[in-house]
């Protein structure tokens, strides 16, 4: 009951809002420009700096009060689990062999990678199109 | 631009970027798998790989500006479709963060006995979220407060003004980063400490990564509002910086709320 009678009495009030024709529909979006940007502007500087400022405070807190110290845990099974050694702690003889063939293989990779090193300088080239294409024009229109 | 193009639309020249992108990406995983099973030359080829990916970027991106400012090619329509693409590219990235907050919950909703049945795992003592986590919720907040700041100071033609807050949102950054970096080295758990540290590390780690992209992007924008590269009419570049950050603002939020606070009690 009270539920539908404030349902009601929304519904009313959003009827009457309607209905008065000196009420026109704007949409804040941050990039629309109907509101004044520079005001904007000055609003968001000042709350950046209100921000910055309590981060200031806070952080100085923070780092003043130490951190504290955690005891260590019994050595439950899940806890530190370490199945085979990182791949920084091997080298040499530790390591798996590749065949010559994956290493022909990398060799052959770098040298794509210079190649497409190559391709880019050669690539700039294409900044010489607009001169190009003003010639082009200029013959066009003598032609005509 | 061309004088006998009769549309708005880009058509691009052909470029050897998709290609070195492709091998740069093949390397890196090739080379990543190698090194991780510890065969010899797997980081060399990773390596390679990475550095193939970096000079692709760049030189791909150095393209699109290029094909932006000089040339003239990013009409309206253009402009649309960068727009489309972008958003198209956040709402990907919200489903590979959504699958991380998957596991966080599978996880930590109904904990299995091999962890004690509980959450936080037995034995795992977490960070406090109302210390150095709720510091950098607001540092991340008034990031999003100085960015808006930029957003405005670009479309009210202030061009020194938008510099300014574009370095004051990479200064929040760079001590947002700073803070999440001590918090990883003091913390008492690593990611090999049961599943609350591998999906404790896994979401933060993937969106301090995030965080690292959104800096590089809000500085490449800094240099490009210093350039003059932006205007008040087309600011596409930076109108996709800020989607991504707020983007990257919202994640946090999430986290923090889901694994610092709520998985922490």
């Amino acid at each position: 009951m009270a539920i539908s009678m404030m349902r009601s009495a929304l519904l009313r009030n959003s009827l009457r809002t309607a209905s008065k024709p000196s009420a026109p529909t704007r949409r804040g979006f941050s990039s629309s420009a109907h509101h004044d940007d520079a005001y904007e502007a000055a609003k968001w500087e000042k709350i950046a700096y209100l921000g910055a400022a309590t981060c200031t405070i806070l952080a100085i807190y923070n780092l003043s009060k130490g951190h504290p110290h955690y005891e260590t845990p019994p050595e439950y099974p899940y806890l530190h689990i370490r199945n085979k050694e990182f791949p920084w702690e091997l080298a040499g003889e530790d390591m798996m062999p590749i065949s010559n063939i994956a290493q022909n293989c990398m060799v052959v990779f770098f040298f794509v990678f210079l190649v497409c090193v190559e391709i880019n300088s050669l690539s700039q080239f294409q900044y010489f199109k607009p001169v190009l294409g003003s010639v082009h024009l200029f013959l066009e229109i003598f032609d005509a | 631009m061309i004088e006998s193009q009769r549309h708005s639309y880009h058509l691009v020249d052909p470029s050897p970027w998709p290609i070195s992108g492709s091998l740069g990406a093949l390397a890196t995983t090739v080379g990543g798998v190698m090194y991780m099973h510890s065969f010899q030359g797997g980081a060399t080829l990773l390596s390679l790989g990475l550095l193939f990916i970096l000079y692709t970027m760049f030189v791909w991106w150095r393209d699109v500006l290029r094909e932006s400012t000089l040339e003239g090619h990013h009409t309206k329509v253009v402009q649309l479709g960068l727009r489309y693409g972008f958003i198209l590219f956040i709402v990907s990235e919200v489903m590979f963060f959504f699958a991380f907050f998957w596991a966080f919950f599978h996880s930590s909703l109904a904990p299995t006995v091999e962890i004690g049945g509980i959450w936080p795992p037995k034995g795992i003592g977490v960070l406090d979220p109302w210390e150095i986590p709720f510091l950098n919720t607001l540092i991340l907040l008034s990031s999003g407060a100085a960015v808006t700041w930029a957003h405005h100071a670009i479309l009210a033609g202030k061009e020194k003004r938008a510099v300014y807050a574009l370095a004051a949102t990479v200064l929040l950054a760079l001590v947002f980063t700073g803070f999440q970096g001590m918090e990883y080295y003091q913390a008492p758990f690593t990611i090999s400490d049961s599943i609350y540290g591998s999906t404790f590390f896994l979401a933060t780690g993937f969106h301090g990564f995030h965080v690292i992209i959104g800096t590089l992007f809000l500085i490449i924008c800094g240099i490009r509002q210093y350039l003059g590269h932006l205007t008040k009419e087309h600011h596409v570049g930076f109108e996709a910086a800020a989607w991504y950050w707020h983007f990257v603002d919202v994640v946090w939020l999430f986290l923090f709320v889901s694994i610092y606070w709520w998985g922490g009690i």
